[in-house]
């Protein structure tokens, strides 16, 4: 991006010399760590005023049972008897103003009510207009239809037919998403008896809706309807108020409601209206609605978690188990300082605490860590790992931890805030990902056109710079880079639903394991720590896990894997430039051969591999050549070896050009002597040929050396390699590029001054 | 030869006793045939000057007496081995006792006066390093250089690198010199510093053949002059007979413009 920003100042740069260009480059970067660090200073507004005596104006919705209906003349529901029970423990006053959904939206956000309390779910889209309160019920949507319909049985069987939905609930939303997918079309109705009675008349199949206003309906048994499909996508309710307005009314709410589950008061609210399927209310929101806090102190990455309920100094009678993991999958597992953290690392070392078990955690790589749990050399794996039927038959799943799913991220100043948005616009996407799959399929719907990248830094930044307008991807991965605030952009909708994560043991083992893993996590939940991990990572408003932003620090971080990677860099260059000039020389003096076969011998192998692109080369010999001989090659030796062929093609033409050169009459001379032909290459033409062939030889191993950054693709974790991963958890691309392009420059041109000194050396 | 120097005697082994003997030598490049049957036979000791106007084969005839150019039919015997069909090592062998200087010098850039002299009998393990470099010295002083040892060709004149060159062909004692227009590249002032070594080389009763465009050279240096046209020996004898009374018309037409 400064790049773009001052063309002038590049341009004046690349006239200087190399150490003014360096210098200034440096101070560039000191300004843009510099701008990074200052616009992560978040400020957050201090309210703490006294609600006491005051009287708060709560819009709320006019028929929604359980949540807010008319009885008896009398206005009852969940929300109704909350507010009040909230209002008389912290010693407010309500007016209840009943003016309908939306327009207790409107009213809010005009200011003419304090807050809505509507069986209103918190979503991120609302929440750039509202503060919420911490959730008082968690949903989900459910499908209903008609009691005596036996003829649909999943969304399948809705093709073509009619459903109905109360509009501006997440009810519509989710059937409007649904039927495009499934073919059929939504009937909005203001009033969700209304969308009911449309399906027992028989004019809609299927109503969507929230599960607990379902589930009431039912249970009264004012609604001739059953549900035949599980609940989808939970959501939870909160209280609203407008953006940065009655901070207080909100925390007096919180304080209030935590009392409440205390004295087991709400819990009472609960039973009353939803009997037997009335959920704990110390369960809801994780927990977090029990415990009263916005958030609990979410504590810094790899640390165990501070939380009074959750303990975490259980004696550790329970042995020790040996964890797999991934080496880099952000936010659930990665690398900071030296240390293994993320997501993952930390869920599983507090459960370790939590249960009285020690773990010893091994970074193997995801396809390695499977493999190690297969056989034996660890006893579980945690790794962001999806949990499907297929795996299930080789390991034992633990009660899923994290819902991943595919979300949509524009840029901050992006009006576009829905994927009807997108309509004739590119989104960019990484090859390979869900959010790739999930973009394809929507692009079809939308219309909109879909640019695929190899990396998430290129794909972020092309949405930060605007030639794209939205990018999907996994939504932890999305929100890590946000609230890491490497990536520039804002989340506009929620998270598709997606897999589930599990902790998995092989199949039929370690039961103990995983029933203290369930145990463990079901803890965590209940008592918040499941978010405060969760918060290390994914809040956005968190500057935990970036304290430090500035370009030395991130230098600091990143030069030991960049320093192993350009180690290994110099180690391939300096083998395939070996075989690659004993490759050179050998057909070079072929191809000068006066053997015809020797000479087409030498050509065909020239042509094949000048013909070709090395990256292809590299594949061929990586996955191609195992695949037929069943001898897998590791990266260094198939990449050594694409190299070494590559160069030799191009060293053979430069050695024939060199031998060439040199006047014949030197060879005459020479075997006039006695000589024979190869004393004579040897002592008389090859001398000479070299000092011709110094200039292109030199080139030639500085593209090899450039030419090594191409088998990142093989995941040979060369500089190029290295750089990606550190982009991939820090997203810092535009500075780890410039510091693994200096690296890359400082070792050709140190290759340079040492093979003109060579060739001053030797070649007088 | 009254000097004392080394007096150089050719070992032969042929029947008739002749270094070299040439029987019915083609030579084509291509379609191209510039030499139509040779024959020529050379005694031991013998001055042999080849003389004729340009692209009558004269060069080529001497290239093909060390096998520079690959011969297309007919026999070279050089010192009774014939080199027309040798192999490898045998072939290496008789090159090695057969010197030549080459029009260009091709003294070998890379290396000082001293090491292009002493290269041949290292590499072939003829003579020590050390006594390689004693003999090398010798050499240039035989050819007036001594002081010109570590120089390497770009510094020395025309003249010297020729004279380092012909020290070089006798590096290896050979019983054959074969000089191809030893003195054409040369200006006019360094000519007659070559010629003399040649002259003394000569004297030395070593075998040689010239091809030359010295025609008063030719004449003084040689026991028997060999005049060629359009690939065939017109005509050959002793230098007086060849240049005062030729019997052919085409030695008649040469020599009418040249002299």
């Amino acid at each position: 991006m400064t790049l773009l920003r001052h063309p002038a100042h590049w341009w004046r740069e690349n006239r200087l010399p190399l150490l003014a260009a360096l210098t200034t480059m440096f101070i560039l970067l000191f300004t843009v760590g510099g701008a990074v660090g200052i616009a992560h200073a978040a400020t957050k507004p201090a309210a703490n005023d006294s609600v006491k005596g005051q009287t708060f104006t709560i819009a709320t919705d006019t028929t929604w049972a359980p949540f807010e209906f008319q009885r008896d003349g009398k206005l009852r529901g969940i929300d109704i008897d909350l507010i009040k029970a909230v209002a008389a423990d912290q010693g407010f006053d309500v007016k209840i103003d009943v003016i309908g959904f939306d327009g207790a939206l409107a009213a809010v956000t005009a200011g003419q009510a304090d807050a809505v309390m509507a069986g209103m779910s918190i979503t991120s889209e609302r929440e750039k207009l509202f503060d919420f309160s911490n959730p008082y019920f968690d949903s989900g949507i459910q499908m209903a239809v008609a009691k005596n319909d036996d003829s649909v049985k999943a969304y399948a069987d809705l093709a073509g037919k009619t459903v109905s939905a109360k509009t501006g609930t997440e009810g519509y939303a989710f059937a409007e998403k649904l039927g495009k997918e499934f073919g059929f079309t939504v009937t909005g109705f203001q009033d969700a008896a209304d969308a009911y009675n449309d399906v027992t008349t028989g004019h809609s199949a299927a109503v969507f809706d929230d599960y607990p206003i379902l589930a009431y309906g039912i249970a009264t048994g004012n609604v001739d309807l059953k549900t035949v499909t599980p609940q989808e996508k939970a959501s939870s309710y909160g209280m609203a108020v407008k953006k940065g307005a009655n901070e207080a009314l909100r925390k007096a709410f919180n304080e209030g409601l935590k009392n409440l589950i205390d004295n087991g008061e709400y819990q009472k609210i609960l039973d009353d209206y939803l009997g037997e399927a009335a959920p704990k209310a110390a369960t809801i929101g994780e927990g977090k609605a029990a415990l009263g806090n916005d958030k609990l102190d979410p504590g810094k990455p790899g640390e165990l978690p501070k939380n009074p309920a959750f303990a975490v100094d259980t004696p550790q009678t329970h042995g020790e188990f040996t964890i797999a993991t991934d080496t880099t999958f952000a936010p659930f597992i990665y690398q900071l300082d030296g240390k293994n953290v993320g997501i993952d690392m930390d869920l599983i070392r507090a459960i370790a605490a939590n249960q009285g078990f020690k773990v010893d955690i091994k970074p193997l790589g995801f396809d390695a860590a499977l493999a190690a749990v297969t056989a034996g050399q660890a006893d579980g794996v945690i790794a962001g790992m999806s949990i499907t039927d297929e795996r299930k038959k080789v390991f034992d799943f633990s009660d899923p931890y994290y819902q991943s799913g595919v979300q949509m991220a524009v840029a901050k100043d992006s009006d576009i805030t829905s994927y009807k948005g997108l309509k004739g616009k590119t989104v960019a996407v990484k090859t390979g990902t869900v959010g790739y799959d999930f973009a394809k399929k929507l692009s079809a719907e939308i219309g909109f056109k879909v640019n695929a990248f190899q990396d998430s830094a290129d794909m972020y930044n092309d949405v930060a710079t605007g030639n794209s307008a939205a990018t999907f991807e996994d939504a932890p991965v999305l929100q890590f880079g946000i609230a890491s605030g490497n990536v520039p952009l804002k989340i506009v909708t929620d998270a598709e639903p997606g897999a589930d994560y599990g902790f998995a043991v092989l199949k039929g083992h370690n039961a103990e394991l995983l029933k203290m893993f369930d145990t463990g996590l079901q803890n965590a939940k209940d008592t918040g720590v499941y978010q405060q991990i969760i918060d290390r990572y994914l809040a956005s408003d968190d500057a935990g896990t970036t304290s430090d932003n500035s370009f030395w620090s991130l230098v600091k971080t990143s030069i030991g894997p960049l320093s192993q990677g350009l180690v290994l860099t110099l180690l391939a260059t300096a083998l395939s430039i070996l075989f690659a000039m004993i490759l050179g020389i050998l057909f070079g003096i072929l191809k000068l051969s006066a053997n015809p076969f020797l000479r087409f011998l030498a050509s065909a192998y020239v042509n094949i591999f000048r013909g070709t692109p090395v990256l292809v080369q590299a594949f061929f010999f990586y996955f191609g050549v195992p695949a037929v001989t069943g001898q897998p090659l590791d990266a260094l030796t198939a990449g050594v070896i694409t190299l070494s062929l590559n160069a030799g093609a191009y060293i053979t033409e430069i050695v024939r050009g060199g031998v060439q050169s040199v006047d014949p009459g030197q060879m005459e001379a020479s075997r006039s002597l006695g000589l024979g032909w190869g004393s004579s290459m040897r002592r008389v033409v090859m001398p000479q040929a070299f000092k011709i062939m110094t200039p292109n030889l030199i080139n030639q191993f500085i593209i090899t050396l450039k030419d090594t950054s191409l088998l990142s693709v093989l995941g040979f974790a060369e500089l190029t390699y290295q750089g990606r991963i550190v982009i991939a958890s820090t997203f810092r691309s535009f500075e780890i590029w410039i510091v693994v392009g200096i690296m890359y420059f400082i070792v050709i041109w140190l290759l340079t001054v040492l093979s003109n000194w060579v060739d001053r050396k030797f070649n007088k | 030869m009254t000097n004392n120097e080394q007096t150089y005697t050719t070992p032969v082994t042929t029947a008739s006793g002749n270094p070299i003997e040439v029987r019915d030598l083609h030579k084509s490049f291509g379609k191209n045939e510039v030499l139509t049957g040779i024959d020529l036979t050379v005694a031991n000791g013998e001055v042999v000057t080849v003389i004729g106007p340009s692209g009558s084969g004269k060069s080529t005839l001497l290239r093909c007496l060390n096998r520079l150019e690959e011969v297309t039919s007919g026999e070279v015997l050089i010192l009774g081995e014939n080199i027309a069909t040798a192999k490898g090592k045998n072939l290496d062998a008789v090159r090695q006792r057969v010197g030549m200087v080459f029009q260009h010098f091709n003294l070998f850039p890379h290396m000082t006066a001293l090491e292009n002299i002493a290269l041949a009998p290292v590499e072939l393990k003829m003579l020590s390093k050390a006594d390689a470099r004693k003999r090398a010295l010798e050499l240039l002083t035989r050819v007036g250089l001594e002081d010109k040892a570590d120089a390497r060709p770009a510094s020395l004149s025309g003249g010297q690198k020729q004279r380092v060159a012909i020290a070089r062909a006798l590096a290896m004692s050979p019983g054959i010199m074969l000089f191809d227009e030893a003195t054409s590249a040369l200006d006019p002032e360094m000519v007659g510093e070559v010629l003399q070594v040649i002259r003394d080389l000569a004297a030395s009763g070593m075998t040689m053949v010239l091809v030359t465009h010295e025609m008063g050279f030719a004449r003084e240096v040689a026991d028997r002059v060999v005049f060629m046209a359009d690939g065939k020996v017109v005509e050959s004898g002793a230098p007086a007979d060849i240049f005062d009374n030729p019997q052919e018309a085409r030695t008649q037409d040469f020599l009418s413009k040249v002299l």
